[in-house]
């Protein structure tokens, strides 16, 4: 009879944390680029914007390389 | 396979509810992530009873202005020219007074010839259309006057008896009727032996302003008889539109420091017969910045900051205020001045001497007690400006009044995005981060001069600024 062992490997509380910022920064990214849109600062969007997409890209990035090493 | 799969929804279902409360936590943790705003704060009453409005937790109320004063050495300042004396206003006779009739005359010319010229050109800002919005801003001032139009009826003519009421009542229903005759922010200050002196000795129009102890204010050929029970000043802010003095300096922006003087007029009058209504004297400017020094009474009363603009600058809307003052002896709750790091992070921005074309504000880091010239008023220490170089550049280049120091101002923001709230309470909590926030300001292209074109093709709120941010705590 084989058996077979199931390994669950859970992310640790800080790493919970340390989305939970990101997740906040995203939004306050993502607010400062609309509402700059609205004040009709174009500049100041266009910076708000182009960090909000980097910062979900490496976010995205980080989530998947992560999630395939635990996977191992 | 079902043991799996039970494994497989169990886990999904872990997974779902951490998510979830992830996102839950995170969502009401972001709602507190603008710091100023409260919700339906329109429709709150007033948790004050002076009807102070709750503000930011960095606008710090303290007993001393940022500005510090030498009430010794300060007298009643003339906003007449005084020949005798080269001192008083660089406005109309102070011109020609302080520059020669000669060279005046020759530099009006020479804006004017310059003004006609962008018009039959078509320059951005200073076509036809521009002309015409002006026109209308001005069109829709009233009549200003010391003692007030004088038409409502009084208690004694209603046959009841005078309002009354505490201090702060009294306050508190001025700053009511004030808000809803369009006044933005309203303050209040006592005069005393020390800040009667802020009351001009000479206004506009040449005639003396004086005490009296006759208790009911008469006007003269020559004189404006203030009575002493007149002790406390009404101090209130008008907005102007941020969004059109970006354009500064063109027919586009002045527009919107004429459409506030307008405002600012229709208030005075509708709070003078307010007051009358009341069984009070209402006093007030008998003409464009008349009866007394705007920005230091707005100082003292709490509205804002002297800057390096020489200008007062508020917590809420930047320099983007025309500010107004007015008498009564309706006793009401004096306020007292602020500290929202304003006047600190004037010190290392100088973002507005930068962009003056005239070369007419200081690059000094620390503000002096020495004034430039007959034009500024002693006593005080602050930014003193070279009036007449601004003055000069108004009348022979830019043919209207210049807003550029406004324009680009670091406090000169609309308060949709979150991050001008984050960076004014950091320039009040970290002074020393001044210089990063004005780096910041640049790179984030704040204070560009705008299209007078394109201004026509938006679509703005009434007199193109936004009543709800000064409701906001």
């Amino acid at each position: 009879m084989k058996t077979y062992t199931i390994q669950v490997l859970k992310r640790p509380w800080y790493e919970w944390v340390l989305w939970a910022v990101w997740f906040l920064v995203e939004i306050f990214v993502l607010q400062n680029a609309i509402a700059s849109g609205a004040e009709l600062e174009p500049r100041a969007a266009s910076i708000f914007w182009m960090t909000f997409v980097v910062l979900l890209l490496g976010g995205g990035i980080v989530w998947f390389v992560r999630r395939a090493r635990l996977a191992k | 396979m079902n043991d799996t799969g039970k494994a497989k929804r169990a886990l999904s279902r872990r997974e779902f509810f951490k998510m979830a409360g992830i996102g839950t936590g995170a969502a009401v943790a972001a709602s507190s992530l603008q710091p100023a705003k409260v919700a339906n704060a329109a429709a709150a009453p007033y948790t004050d009873p002076a009807g102070r409005p709750a503000r930011p937790w960095w606008v710090k109320t303290v007993d001393q202005p940022t500005t510090e004063i030498d009430w010794a050495k300060m007298k009643r300042y003339s906003e007449r020219y005084i020949e005798e004396e080269d001192s008083g206003t660089v406005r109309g006779d102070g011109f020609a007074g302080y520059l020669g009739a000669e060279e005046a005359e020759r530099l009006i010319k020479q804006g004017n010839d310059k003004m006609k010229q962008r018009l039959v050109d078509n320059v951005d800002g200073y076509t036809l259309k521009d002309h015409a919005m002006s026109a209308g801003q001005s069109a829709t001032s009233v009549a200003r006057s010391f003692l007030g139009p004088q038409k409502a009826k009084t208690p004694e003519e209603r046959g009841v008896a005078k309002w009354s009421g505490t201090p702060a009542e009294g306050a508190r229903i001025l700053r009511t009727a004030l808000r809803h005759m369009g006044a933005s922010t309203i303050g209040f200050v006592e005069l005393d032996e020390n800040t009667r002196k802020l009351i001009y000795s000479m206004d506009p129009d040449g005639k003396i302003l004086e005490f009296t102890d006759d208790p009911i204010a008469s006007e003269t050929e020559t004189h404006r008889y203030i009575p002493n029970s007149c002790k406390y000043v009404i101090v209130y802010t008008v907005q102007m539109s941020e969004e059109a003095m970006k354009r500064s300096p063109t027919m586009t922006a002045s527009q919107t420091t004429t459409g506030a003087y307008s405002r600012g007029a229709q208030i005075a009058a509708g709070t003078q017969e307010f007051l009358r209504t009341l069984g009070y004297q209402g006093l007030s400017e008998a003409s464009t910045n008349a009866l007394g020094i705007a920005p230091a009474f707005g100082v003292l009363a709490g509205l804002g900051e002297m800057s390096r603009l020489n200008r007062m600058i508020t917590p809420e809307f930047g320099p983007m205020v025309r500010v107004f003052k007015m008498l009564t002896d309706l006793p009401v709750e004096p306020d007292k001045p602020i500290n929202a790091g304003i006047m600190d992070f004037c010190r290392s921005c100088k973002k507005c001497a930068e962009a003056c074309p005239s070369g007419a504000l200081s690059f000094e880091s620390e503000p002096y007690w020495e004034t430039k010239g007959g034009w500024n008023n002693a006593g005080h220490k602050a930014w003193f400006e070279d009036a007449t170089k601004c003055r000069t550049y108004w009348v022979s280049e830019a043919g209207t009044n210049c807003g550029i120091c406004f324009g680009v101002c670091p406090f000169s923001k609309k308060d949709k995005a979150w991050i001008h709230e984050w960076v004014k309470a950091g320039t009040s909590a970290a002074p020393f981060l001044a210089s990063f926030f004005r780096s910041m300001d640049d790179a984030f292209g704040y204070g560009v001069q705008k299209s007078g074109e394109d201004w026509w093709n938006l679509d703005q709120p009434e007199y193109g600024v936004d009543s709800m941010s000064v409701v906001k705590g």
